[in-house]
């Protein structure tokens, strides 16, 4: 941890309090009716996850996350509940049918399998194994400095090709989304243009 | 503490693909997705951060999947919008026109 050097109980009420907001967050995101208080949520969640990036000394994706979660997806996210929104019910939690039920025990399993898995690798003997090696030459202490030099050499042609994949869908997305009253509005001006030729 | 935060990336996993199976909304499902791609993503940068200090190709990675996530929200919406235009109805479970 290189870039926080709190003291112990700081670092502990930290991670608490963003872990009460992570967990509380996704379970509002889920459970609510209203979909508009859920997409709020989720911008908590993203929020949260976001100084938990700084806690975990990785600072570029700790900016990267809030500028593009909070202010790009969650802001489209938004704006498609607004324009979609119909009000159903007035409760704040939906009733559970039985493939709820279902789901949820599944869900839960799958969770207690991975917490599972998660207690009992021995995490010490990979740290071990790992710190012995040196690869690279520049010994960058900034992370963006290492993020960018990686970028530009040894990622280089993954970085190009994520640029022509957020053209394609920037493209995409307004090809889909536009309205078709431009078709008939041309086909009115034909119309209208055949019967002078006569 | 890489244990912890294992666990929270598990929790959000978990939630995010409970979410994703029973909500009745499209668009809280692709607010389900986002939740998946960010438990993913917390998991990613605890590896780099434990053990790839040198390198840190954990956070590239994570970079890239949020840059994807944020296309794949783009045209999902996009596609949500032109649904609804047509069908007037938000109800995923009421859909069948693809059906044999």
């Amino acid at each position: 941890m290189n870039i926080i050097e709190l003291s112990g109980p700081l670092h502990e009420i930290i991670f608490f309090i963003l872990e009460v907001g992570i967990i509380l967050g996704s379970l509002g995101v889920v459970l609510l009716t209203n979909i508009v208080y859920s997409a709020f949520f989720l911008g908590l969640v993203f929020f949260c996850i976001s100084i938990l990036y700084f806690a975990l000394n990785a600072d570029f994706v700790a900016a990267a996350q809030i500028l593009i979660y909070v202010g790009a997806v969650n802001v489209l996210i938004v704006f498609a509940v607004m324009l979609i929104n119909k009000p159903q019910s007035k409760k704040l939690f939906s009733s559970w049918t039985i493939g709820d039920t279902i789901t949820f025990l599944v869900c839960l399993s799958i969770f207690f399998l991975l917490v599972t898995i998660i207690l009992n690798t021995s995490w010490s003997s990979i740290t071990l194994i790992t710190e012995s090696k040196k690869f690279l030459n520049f010994d960058f202490t900034q992370n963006v400095q290492r993020i960018g030099y990686l970028l530009l050499t040894q990622f280089l042609l993954p970085f190009e090709l994520l640029s022509i994949v957020l053209l394609v869908a920037l493209i995409g997305a307004i090809v889909i989304a536009r309205r078709e009253n431009l078709m008939k509005i041309t086909e009115k001006v034909q119309i209208k243009k055949s019967p002078k030729s006569f | 503490m890489l244990e912890h935060v294992l666990n929270l990336g598990a929790y959000l996993f978990c939630i995010g693909i409970f979410g994703l199976i029973t909500s009745r909304n499209m668009v809280r499902a692709l607010m389900c997705l986002e939740l998946v791609f960010n438990a993913v993503n917390i998991n990613l940068i605890t590896f780099s951060n434990s053990f790839d200090t040198q390198q840190s190709k954990g956070e590239i990675f994570a970079i890239f999947i949020i840059a994807i996530a944020a296309a794949e929200a783009a045209i999902g919406l996009a596609i949500v919008l032109a649904i609804y235009r047509n069908k007037n109805s938000t109800r995923i479970d009421q859909f069948n026109l693809l059906k044999w």
